[in-house]
């Protein structure tokens, strides 16, 4: 329950607001997570980009180990994403599970929050999955050939822009109660007028 | 050339369904990206909930987020998105309602979701403080009156909003909060008339906590009681979790009024022009000794919570003092302390006045007398003046020691505020 605020019944009982309809507002985090994966769709980095890497770089050899690993992430990004979300929306999945994990030895509570973000629940042993084989495609190549292709992935608009305020001094200080006695004993105000000691 | 101000600027852009080119103002809806902003809502009150507290930080990061792109967008675009996305506005709105006061009873939460919250307290501050500013260089600037009129006709600020960013700001950011509300209520004077529109919203709130606790003040009585309604004699009969609802509710308006005071005391005038001098001292000396009287009396029910209540209650106690002085100290000592001889006299009177429709007011005047004592602003006066009306002051200083009759004005007990 919201606590009782004087801001509150300003808002609910004078006429200086707007008087806004929130009642709509409750299916706006699936609608943000939506928007992202959206998003997410149209990033630089593709999982074609991602497979005609693996193609290039890596020695023969590791070829087919690695191919297997990128099935086990396509197939962990289904079950997280939902087969019925289609095979763009999987391998977009894919893509963005292959960006958390691509440093990673084992799945994180910093993993887990963003997965979670961007899908909403999911099943933990996908991500581990995801993780795992991740992390051994990723140990076939060099951190360069690696920042290399997931520099794709930045924000073709993203000039690293002069965030406002960023020189301001804030303070997060917030007022508080003050110290105040404790609450008397019962009556004690009251009963010390008539009590004398002095015998 | 000099650069335009934003409101009259003009992008020629090609269309991107017709190939044509096309003019538009700087500040057109199209202009703005689609970026579905989450509400903010409060923390979960138990850390132990791990499903709303990975919901709350789920929002606070969104939020957090798209606001640090709010902040780093173009002055042109920053304003389109301001203006036009409603989803926005029912963003910030959402913070202020909901952000957590200090002085909220909070569950300890993790360190990442405290980090977390901090980053978004700062970018809502600066959202806002973007917000209030018309010139932010010297080439990005909008023409102050249609900067008064975007924030009023879009309810960018409204007397809630303001009140909440003095509440949840002003603490540590005082100075710029000052001069962002000063901008705001200068840039557009109608900020004043809704504020005079408000304070009689403030003062039926002040009503509705005496209605609630049973007591009734002057013109309250003015609908007919209904003949079932329960009428309950003293707050003492009230059930405990609704009493505690009363102290919250009393504690957090006192705050925020003085707060609000605290930062913008030009306020000061239209909340007096509502008698709020007289309105405040007759609500403190209704409620504050039956309040009291009811936590007292309550000794063998849940004794941290009634310990938590007496705090708040003594807390509003002092907030209510220091109301009552801001106003006496803006409109009447301040203009005398800085007012040459000739030009005193309307603030005398004011002065005088206001103290004596309150000295019936006998516990709010022993009150007010400990932390702020009357006899040394009459003694300003009197310095100031030489044409005092001595009767009067005599009259006022007699009430006060009315006031202080039998109870030794020495001994701090524990009804006495903290000097």
């Amino acid at each position: 329950m919201a606590l009782p605020r004087l801001t509150g019944a300003l808002r609910s009982f004078s006429n200086v607001t707007k008087q806004d309809d929130y009642s709509e507002e409750s299916a706006d985090l699936t609608n943000k997570r939506t928007k992202l994966q959206g998003e997410q769709l149209n990033s630089g980095l593709t999982w074609k980009k991602i497979v005609s890497f693996v193609d290039e770089n890596s020695a023969k050899e590791n070829k087919q180990s690695i191919l297997e690993d990128l099935k086990t992430i396509l197939q962990a990004s289904k079950q997280i994403v939902g087969s019925e979300n289609g095979q763009e929306a999987i391998e977009s999945g894919a893509v963005f599970l292959f960006k958390t994990f691509h440093t990673k030895e084992c799945v994180g509570h910093e993993e887990t929050k963003a997965i979670k973000q961007m899908f909403g629940p999911f099943p933990s042993s996908s991500a581990t999955e995801a993780c795992e084989a991740t992390y051994r495609i990723a140990s076939h190549f060099t951190e360069d050939q690696l920042a290399g292709l997931l520099q794709m992935t930045e924000d073709k608009n993203d000039d690293r822009k002069l965030c406002f305020g960023k020189n301001i001094a804030f303070s997060f200080d917030m007022y508080d109660l003050d110290h105040f006695e404790e609450l008397p004993v019962n009556g004690e105000m009251d009963e010390q007028k008539g009590i004398s000691l002095d015998f | 050339m000099p650069a335009l101000p934003l409101d009259e600027l003009q992008f020629t852009e090609k269309d991107s369904l017709t190939g044509k080119m096309k003019t538009l103002p700087a500040l057109h809806p199209e202009k703005k990206t689609e970026r579905s902003f989450v509400l903010y809502k409060p923390p979960p009150k138990a850390r132990g909930d791990r499903a709303l507290l990975e919901e709350f930080w789920e929002r606070a990061k969104f939020v957090a987020d798209d606001l640090e792109w709010l902040l780093t967008l173009p002055h042109d675009k920053f304003w389109c998105q301001v203006i036009f996305d409603e989803t926005l506005q029912k963003c910030l709105d959402s913070y202020l309602r909901h952000a957590p006061r200090k002085f909220d009873t909070v569950a300890d939460l993790p360190p990442e979701v405290n980090d977390l919250q901090r980053r978004l307290h700062r970018n809502v501050f600066l959202t806002f403080l973007r917000m209030s500013t018309h010139k932010e260089s010297k080439d990005h600037f909008i023409t102050p009156s249609v900067f008064g009129e975007i924030l009023y006709n879009n309810f960018l600020f409204d007397i809630p909003k303001i009140l909440d960013l003095c509440v949840l700001f002003g603490k540590g950011n005082g100075p710029l909060l000052h001069k962002m509300i000063e901008n705001i209520f200068t840039q557009q004077p109608s900020y004043f008339s809704d504020l005079d529109e408000t304070v009689p919203t403030v003062l039926q709130v002040l009503s509705s906590i005496l209605h609630t606790c049973g007591l009734q003040c002057e013109g309250a009585s003015s609908t007919p009681q209904k003949l079932e309604e329960r009428i309950r004699l003293t707050p003492g009969d009230i059930p405990l979790q609704e009493l505690k609802d009363i102290v919250l509710y009393l504690c957090d308006t006192c705050i925020t009024l003085w707060a609000f005071l605290d930062v913008f005391p030009l306020a000061c005038q239209t909340f007096q022009k509502h008698d709020f001098c007289y309105r405040l001292a007759a609500f403190y000396e209704l409620v504050v000794p039956e309040l009291e009287a009811a936590i007292k009396k309550r000794q063998r029910e849940d004794s941290s919570l009634l310990s938590d209540l007496w705090k708040r209650l003594s807390h509003s106690r002092k907030k209510m003092v220091e109301v009552f002085h801001m106003i006496i100290n803006q409109l009447c000592l301040q203009p005398i302390l800085e007012s040459s001889c000739d030009n005193i006299q309307p603030y005398i009177e004011d002065f005088l006045q206001i103290f004596t429709s309150v000295l019936q007011e006998r516990r709010f005047l022993r009150d007010y007398d400990e932390l702020f004592p009357v006899a040394d602003d009459v003694s300003l006066l009197q310095q100031a003046s030489s044409t005092l009306d001595e009767t009067r002051t005599a009259y006022i200083l007699q009430g006060v020691d009315s006031a202080w009759e039998g109870v030794d004005r020495r001994k701090k007990t524990a009804h006495s505020l903290p000097l």
